[in-house]
């Protein structure tokens, strides 16, 4: 599975964080959602940097990712919930949270940190609230980019920023800083949103650094277990799936902590049950899922420069062989074991490091790689945010450029059939034909085989014909089916 | 008759000779980064030539059915411009490769505290590595080169086991032995060794850790000269075993040390394979 599925601490309120930790993971999450609050690692406490790598050492114990979440309600004003905010008259305090969050994320290898806008007072005009958000993402950016931590902004019913758009709006106007993503609650999007959640999701998709996941009624803001509202499950994880989400989505039910180990266990129930069944090309396979990848999986979370290290031994641990031996030999259509391995690394990779950071990363593994390593690199392309597409595109360029049948084949994939542009694509697909790749390895030749493609695999076929010799199968095949 | 070549420098060689070899009984090299015979002026050019040796020139001689691997350093010759020894630092990153199954060619060409330098660092890396070396030894003033060679290893911490002291001869044969390190012969059309000269060095010292080559490369140099010895010791009486002791378990035992050699066949070539068909050469279309 491509996201993981995680649960909120904030609903577990009546729990030592300790114990919730523990019960989240032995219910079968992989992630959490970690609010920041008085009695959960308290940002204000005086040994906050002592008690960060403690809980770092007890996700890293328990094999959880982790979100930070700041919408503790009365951490900062004992008096008023959630207050003050971006939009109020003091946003210094709020802002000051915030980066007291950027920094224990950073301490505990987090996904990157979920913020809100909050309620704009009754005395706060739209134009001051929204150079106060401006002014306050700005700052807070600062601090997110000195320790290399995402922020994701999440819509919120009922506050200054409560819609999708708007958010993506705010972003836009900012400069649409690489650091600043999208949390996107799905219950929300059933409340207040003018699309279902799945539309949403493809509509944030990029941009998207955090989930939440909960169930809700048209119209009402109230977080609501699976199956008592009108979210269509299935359909929201499955798109989730399809624009290759690979982040955190937890569970936001912050008022069950009363039944919270319950409410828990049904809501795993609920998922796994919703969880859409991957293509069989997607399907780990047995011989991957050895301890040695879970353990480096685990390594490059907590510190994504070990995969530098894991990448070339993975074929020494996990095996080289073809997934698919009987149709597929040599692994050029369906891969093999290692390219697999390798593609889960960097799913693994692509959840931890911020766009800049990764598209650096996934070139350097693919400059310095060898061979196999080259091929895992632009299998696994596909599964990388949108930010990292213009990186990509070089590599898969690069790859077309040489003889090596396993590179070209690997080129061809899924990636490139969504991002190459048409010229390129063709002549990847007519080098195929040349070199004895078979045409199964390229993605979606239905969709982009086009007259001048098949104008140009014609007189290829001519050329063969002309000095006696055979045309390759594949080539025939595409000039009739066309 | 299987034949594994331990060092020869394929990058210089033609898709004939690959052929030839696949032919004589040749299913698995190393090939050990060495110097091109043009100078390299920049680090990038060396990262070119290592990407190489791990990717495509790996893939080419597995379209002839030989299993390639490589041995990874930067060379004495190259050791002393210093446009080229930054290269040591993005070593680590190459000697964790699969088909990596040593450190090499180190050790001297003119004997300069340049090359002092990197030999030592290289074998420290080898050491950190878990890696085999492969030292070359200077074709000039080649005993006494040979002689500092074994101080340095000694000093090194390297085990002798660990290491292949290269291009021996009549004279160096002797000190090689005493060290415990494995015993290099280069077989060579008019320098180093030839076949007769080798098969003598065997009848008097065994076939104990010695690891017959052809180096073939860019200069005059026979990639065959490996099955040519092979003929020439059974014609001196020495068995098949014996053979296959020096031309394949020796090398084998040697580079194995590394964790990584792969020797399983080829898909597509039966033992018995004598001819290619079939096979693409990628170049303007399959045949």
């Amino acid at each position: 599975m491509s996201f993981s599925l995680g649960y909120g601490t904030n609903g577990f309120a009546n729990h030592r964080l300790d114990d919730a930790l523990r019960m989240i993971a032995d219910l079968g999450y992989t992630s959490v959602a970690l609010t920041l609050d008085h009695h959960h690692l308290d940002p204000y406490a005086a040994g906050v940097s002592g008690e960060t790598t403690r809980v770092a050492h007890l996700l890293s114990s328990l094999g959880l990712r982790c979100v930070v979440e700041t919408g503790a309600r009365y951490l900062l004003d004992p008096t008023r919930k959630h207050h003050p905010t971006l939009v109020s008259d003091d946003t210094d305090v709020r802002i000051d949270f915030l980066h007291r969050a950027i920094r224990i994320a950073a301490d505990l290898g987090a996904d990157c940190v979920s913020f809100w806008s909050g309620i704009k007072p009754s005395d706060v005009d739209d134009t001051t609230a929204r150079r106060r958000m401006l002014d306050g993402v700005g700052k807070v950016l600062v601090e997110a980019d000195r320790r290399q931590v995402r922020i994701g902004l999440e819509p919120e019913p009922g506050m200054f920023v409560q819609h999708l758009a708007q958010a993506i709006a705010l972003r836009d106007e900012l400069g649409k800083p690489e650091l600043l993503g999208i949390t996107l609650d799905v219950g929300h999007c059933v409340a207040v949103e003018p699309m279902d959640a799945a539309e949403c999701v493809r509509h944030a998709a990029g941009l998207l650094v955090n989930v939440q996941l909960d169930d809700m009624r048209l119209g009402m803001h109230e977080h609501l277990e699976f199956g008592e509202g009108e979210l269509d499950l299935p359909g929201t994880l499955a798109a989730l799936a399809e624009v290759g989400y690979t982040g955190v989505a937890a569970v936001e039910l912050p008022r069950h902590s009363h039944a919270a180990p319950d409410v828990a266990r049904r809501a795993i129930e609920a998922l796994t049950a919703a969880l859409p069944v991957l293509p069989a090309e997607v399907e780990p396979v047995g011989d991957v899922d050895n301890p040695w990848l879970a353990d480096a999986e685990r390594r490059v979370r907590a510190e994504p420069t070990a995969i530098r290290a894991l990448f070339p031994a993975v074929g020494r641990k996990v095996g080289r062989e073809a997934l698919r031996p009987d149709t597929d030999p040599q692994g050029l259509v369906h891969g093999t074991v290692d390219d697999l391995a390798r593609q889960r690394l960097l799913a693994a990779l692509a959840a931890v490091l911020p766009p800049t950071r990764l598209a650096e990363e996934v070139t350097e593994l693919y400059r310095y790689g060898d061979d196999a390593e080259r091929r895992g690199v632009l299998r696994g392309l596909a599964s990388l945010p949108l930010s990292a597409v213009d990186a990509g595109l070089e590599l898969v360029q690069d790859a077309l450029r040489t003889n090596d049948i396993r590179l070209v084949a690997a080129a061809l994939g899924p990636f490139a059939g969504e991002h190459l542009d048409q010229h390129s694509w063709r002549h990847g697909v007519l080098k195929c034909l040349f070199v004895g790749v078979p045409l199964a390895a390229v993605a979606d030749t239905d969709r982009r085989a086009d007259a001048e493609l098949l104008r140009m695999v014609a007189d290829y076929a001519d050329e063969r014909r002309a000095a006696g010799r055979a045309v390759p199968a594949d080539a025939v095949s595409l000039l009739e089916t066309s | 008759m299987r034949i594994f070549d331990p060092h020869i420098h394929m990058t210089s060689r033609t898709t004939d000779d690959y052929e030839a070899m696949f032919a004589a009984g040749v299913r698995a090299i190393v090939e050990p980064a060495f110097w091109l015979g043009q100078p390299r002026t920049t680090v990038g050019s060396f990262k070119d030539y290592f990407d190489a040796l791990i990717g495509w020139e790996r893939f080419r001689a597995a379209q002839f059915g030989i299993r390639h691997h490589c041995t990874i350093a930067l060379n004495p010759k190259e050791a002393n411009d210093p446009r080229c020894t930054p290269v040591l630092d993005i070593l680590p990153r190459y000697l964790a490769k699969d088909g990596v199954v040593a450190v090499g060619e180190v050790g001297y060409d003119s004997m300069t505290p340049e090359e002092d330098d990197a030999f030592a660092r290289q074998l420290a890396m080898a050491v950190e590595h878990e890696l085999p070396a492969l030292v070359h030894t200077p074709h000039r003033d080649k005993l006494a080169g040979t002689r500092r060679t074994l101080d340095v290893l000694k000093e090194s911490g390297i085990a002798p086991e660990a290491v292949a002291v290269d291009h021996l001869n009549e004279v160096t044969v002797e000190l090689v032995k005493d060290s415990g390190c494995w015993l290099g012969f280069s077989i060579y059309p008019d320098t180093k060794m030839d076949e007769d000269r080798m098969v003598a060095i065997l009848k008097q010292f065994g076939t104990d850790k010695v690891l017959v080559n052809s180096a073939a490369d860019w200069g005059r140099s026979d990639p065959l000269k490996t099955y040519k010895t092979a003929r020439r010791m059974l014609e001196a009486g020495f068995t098949e075993s014996d053979v296959d002791k020096v031309l394949w378990r020796n090398p084998v035992d040697f580079y194995g040390q590394s964790g990584r050699l792969v020797l399983d066949e080829l898909p597509g070539f039966a033992p018995s394979a004598e001819t290619f068909a079939g096979n693409s050469v990628l170049r303007g279309g399959r045949r």
